[in-house]
């Protein structure tokens, strides 16, 4: 590390930075690329059909249908980049990094590995190092303006679908963020901290998932509908609002919000990971050290893209005003109880 | 007329969602192990161009007109066919061959033109329910397809050897007609017998 700093002419922090940032903006978006395919694939599964499996490399090597990401990507650069007549042309334009941010950003502080000392310096596997301040505050505040991108998308593009579509996702999204974060400060409040680093070190021996079950029932619950997917995904309805606040969304930039989906899916499997299922922790293993740490984070973090997956394909919709019904009349009165029953635990243990 | 909606009375399990949708899991699960363990070809997909599906019996594809051992024409151009096709896709005329007319006073029969316009076609099979000499099958071929209208136009020739590659018999053309014809019209061999 030092000697390849010095030939960059960097510091090793610098160079460490550079390194993390890399890691963090590319893992998150192959794993989201990765998802498309396992998404269609796992759907046909699930479905006893077979899903894309033509594209080749070459026209030879299938490779299990994994060129259809290639061939998905090089479609949507070619078509035409449309923007409709009367849309907003900067806000429409800024719609698809306005989505696609939110989602990014958020897994600046998630630690995917165990921290590490090489040449008396500690090196922390997240982009922003323990004791930053914001801890587990960052990606909820962040996954709140994902709600920005939804809603600047609707009204740009000047469309009634769009802009029901958007009402109904930002309806959705901001209900359910109170019962999230009354689940999340329920394990601020045990763990006693809420820095991530600080929460996966209180779940060495017992994951979160245990004495907070409930709290990872609701967490868990919410962010499929801040992830606006199936079964709640209001954003989109073919039958009553054709694709939601996407609909006047068409090559590049449809695929750049499809995506941001995607990454939103990764990112919120990541933060279940850390909250409830002991981040990099691997069970039985007191300190797993730096690659057995990642991969289990790697592990964890693919089981739950697979588990949102795998709820798409067996739960159908729900009904708009069900959804709403469960997230005020179930959803928060759950979370709420949950909060004020570990508060009284901890105040009866003193 | 009325329709009453049975009211079902959830138990306390299934009012939690919770365990319903724990259910619903282990099906997709089930389904989903079940498929991706499957060979390709045990699948239910049959995947077209690689795959492809045996058709039952008594399926109406393509046509055959069929042929005697030596490759003559089976068709005695007797036009049954033609009369029976409720689409007027077929397109005889007819001619005499042999020698035989001359010297034994009867006359021999067959097809000069026999067309087939395969974009009207409707594949009912009553040309093959018509033909008294079972001269014309419908028999299992379904991948019929051209890039220009023309070549939709199955002549003689055509519909003879529709089906040659998959029974492994010999492709006829013009050529191997004329030999025919000389076999047929052998009439001193047959006089000498």
């Amino acid at each position: 590390m030092d000697q390849l700093s010095a030939l960059l002419h960097m510091s090793p922090a610098t160079l460490w930075m550079a390194f993390k940032v890399l890691l963090v903006f590319a893992g998150p978006l192959t794993l989201a690329a990765l998802m498309t395919w396992v998404e269609r694939r796992g759907s046909a599964m699930i479905q006893d059909r077979i899903g894309p499996n033509r594209a080749a490399l070459f026209g030879k090597w299938r490779l299990l249908g994994l060129p259809q990401l290639a061939a998905d990507g090089i479609k949507a650069f070619m078509k035409e980049d449309l923007v409709p007549p009367h849309a907003h042309k900067f806000l429409f334009w800024l719609t698809p990094i306005l989505a696609f941010l939110p989602a990014a950003l958020g897994f600046a502080v998630i630690p995917f590995g165990q921290s590490f000392q090489s040449g008396g310096q500690t090196y922390h596997l997240s982009l922003l190092d323990p004791g930053n301040g914001m801890g587990m505050l960052y990606p909820l505040a962040i996954g709140a303006t994902a709600v920005y991108g939804v809603l600047v998308a609707a009204w740009s593009s000047n469309n009634k679908w769009a802009i029901l579509g958007g009402m109904r996702a930002s309806a959705q999204m901001v209900s359910y963020e109170l019962g999230m974060s009354l689940a999340v400060i329920s394990i601020f409040m045990t763990t006693g901290g809420y820095d991530p680093h600080q929460i996966i070190a209180a779940q060495n021996g017992m994951w979160n998932v245990g004495p907070q079950f409930v709290g990872f029932l609701v967490f868990f619950t919410c962010m499929f509908a801040e992830t606006n997917r199936l079964p709640f995904d209001f954003a989109e309805g073919e039958s009553e609002i054709v694709a939601g606040y996407f609909t006047e969304f068409g090559s590049m930039k449809f695929a750049l919000m499809y995506l941001s989906e995607f990454i939103h899916l990764v990112t919120a499997s990541a933060l279940i990971v850390t909250l409830y299922f002991g981040g990099w922790r691997v069970p039985f293993v007191g300190n797993p050290g730096v690659l057995l740490s990642v991969a289990a984070f790697l592990g964890k973090t693919l089981f739950f893209c697979w588990v949102f997956v795998w709820v798409r394909w067996t739960l159908p919709r729900f009904r708009y005003d069900q959804l709403m019904k469960m997230g005020w009349k179930v959803m928060l009165p759950l979370s709420l109880a949950n909060f004020l029953f570990h508060a009284f635990l901890m105040f009866r243990r003193g | 007329m009325a329709v009453i909606v049975k009211q079902v009375e959830l138990s306390w399990l299934d009012r939690t969602y919770f365990w319903p949708i724990f259910k619903g899991m282990v099906i997709t699960m089930r389904h989903f192990l079940r498929q991706i363990t499957t060979r390709t070809k045990d699948r239910y997909t049959v995947q077209y161009p690689d795959m492809k599906r045996e058709m039952p019996e008594g399926y109406r594809g393509l046509h055959e007109l069929k042929r005697f051992e030596d490759g003559a024409i089976k068709c005695v151009a007797c036009f049954m066919c033609a009369e029976a096709c409720p689409a007027r896709c077929i397109t005889i005329r007819a001619e005499e061959f042999s020698d035989l007319n001359l010297t034994q006073g009867f006359e021999e029969k067959r097809p000069a033109i026999f067309k087939i316009d395969m974009l009207r076609c409707i594949y009912c099979g009553y040309c093959e329910e018509a033909c008294p000499k079972d001269a014309i099958w419908l028999r299992k071929d379904y991948e019929l397809a051209a890039y220009d209208r023309l070549s939709m136009q199955f002549g003689k020739w055509d519909l003879m050897n529709t089906y040659a590659d998959v029974d492994g018999k010999a492709r006829l053309t013009q050529e191997s007609e004329k030999e025919i014809k000389i076999h047929h019209g052998d009439t001193e061999s047959t006089e000498k017998r």
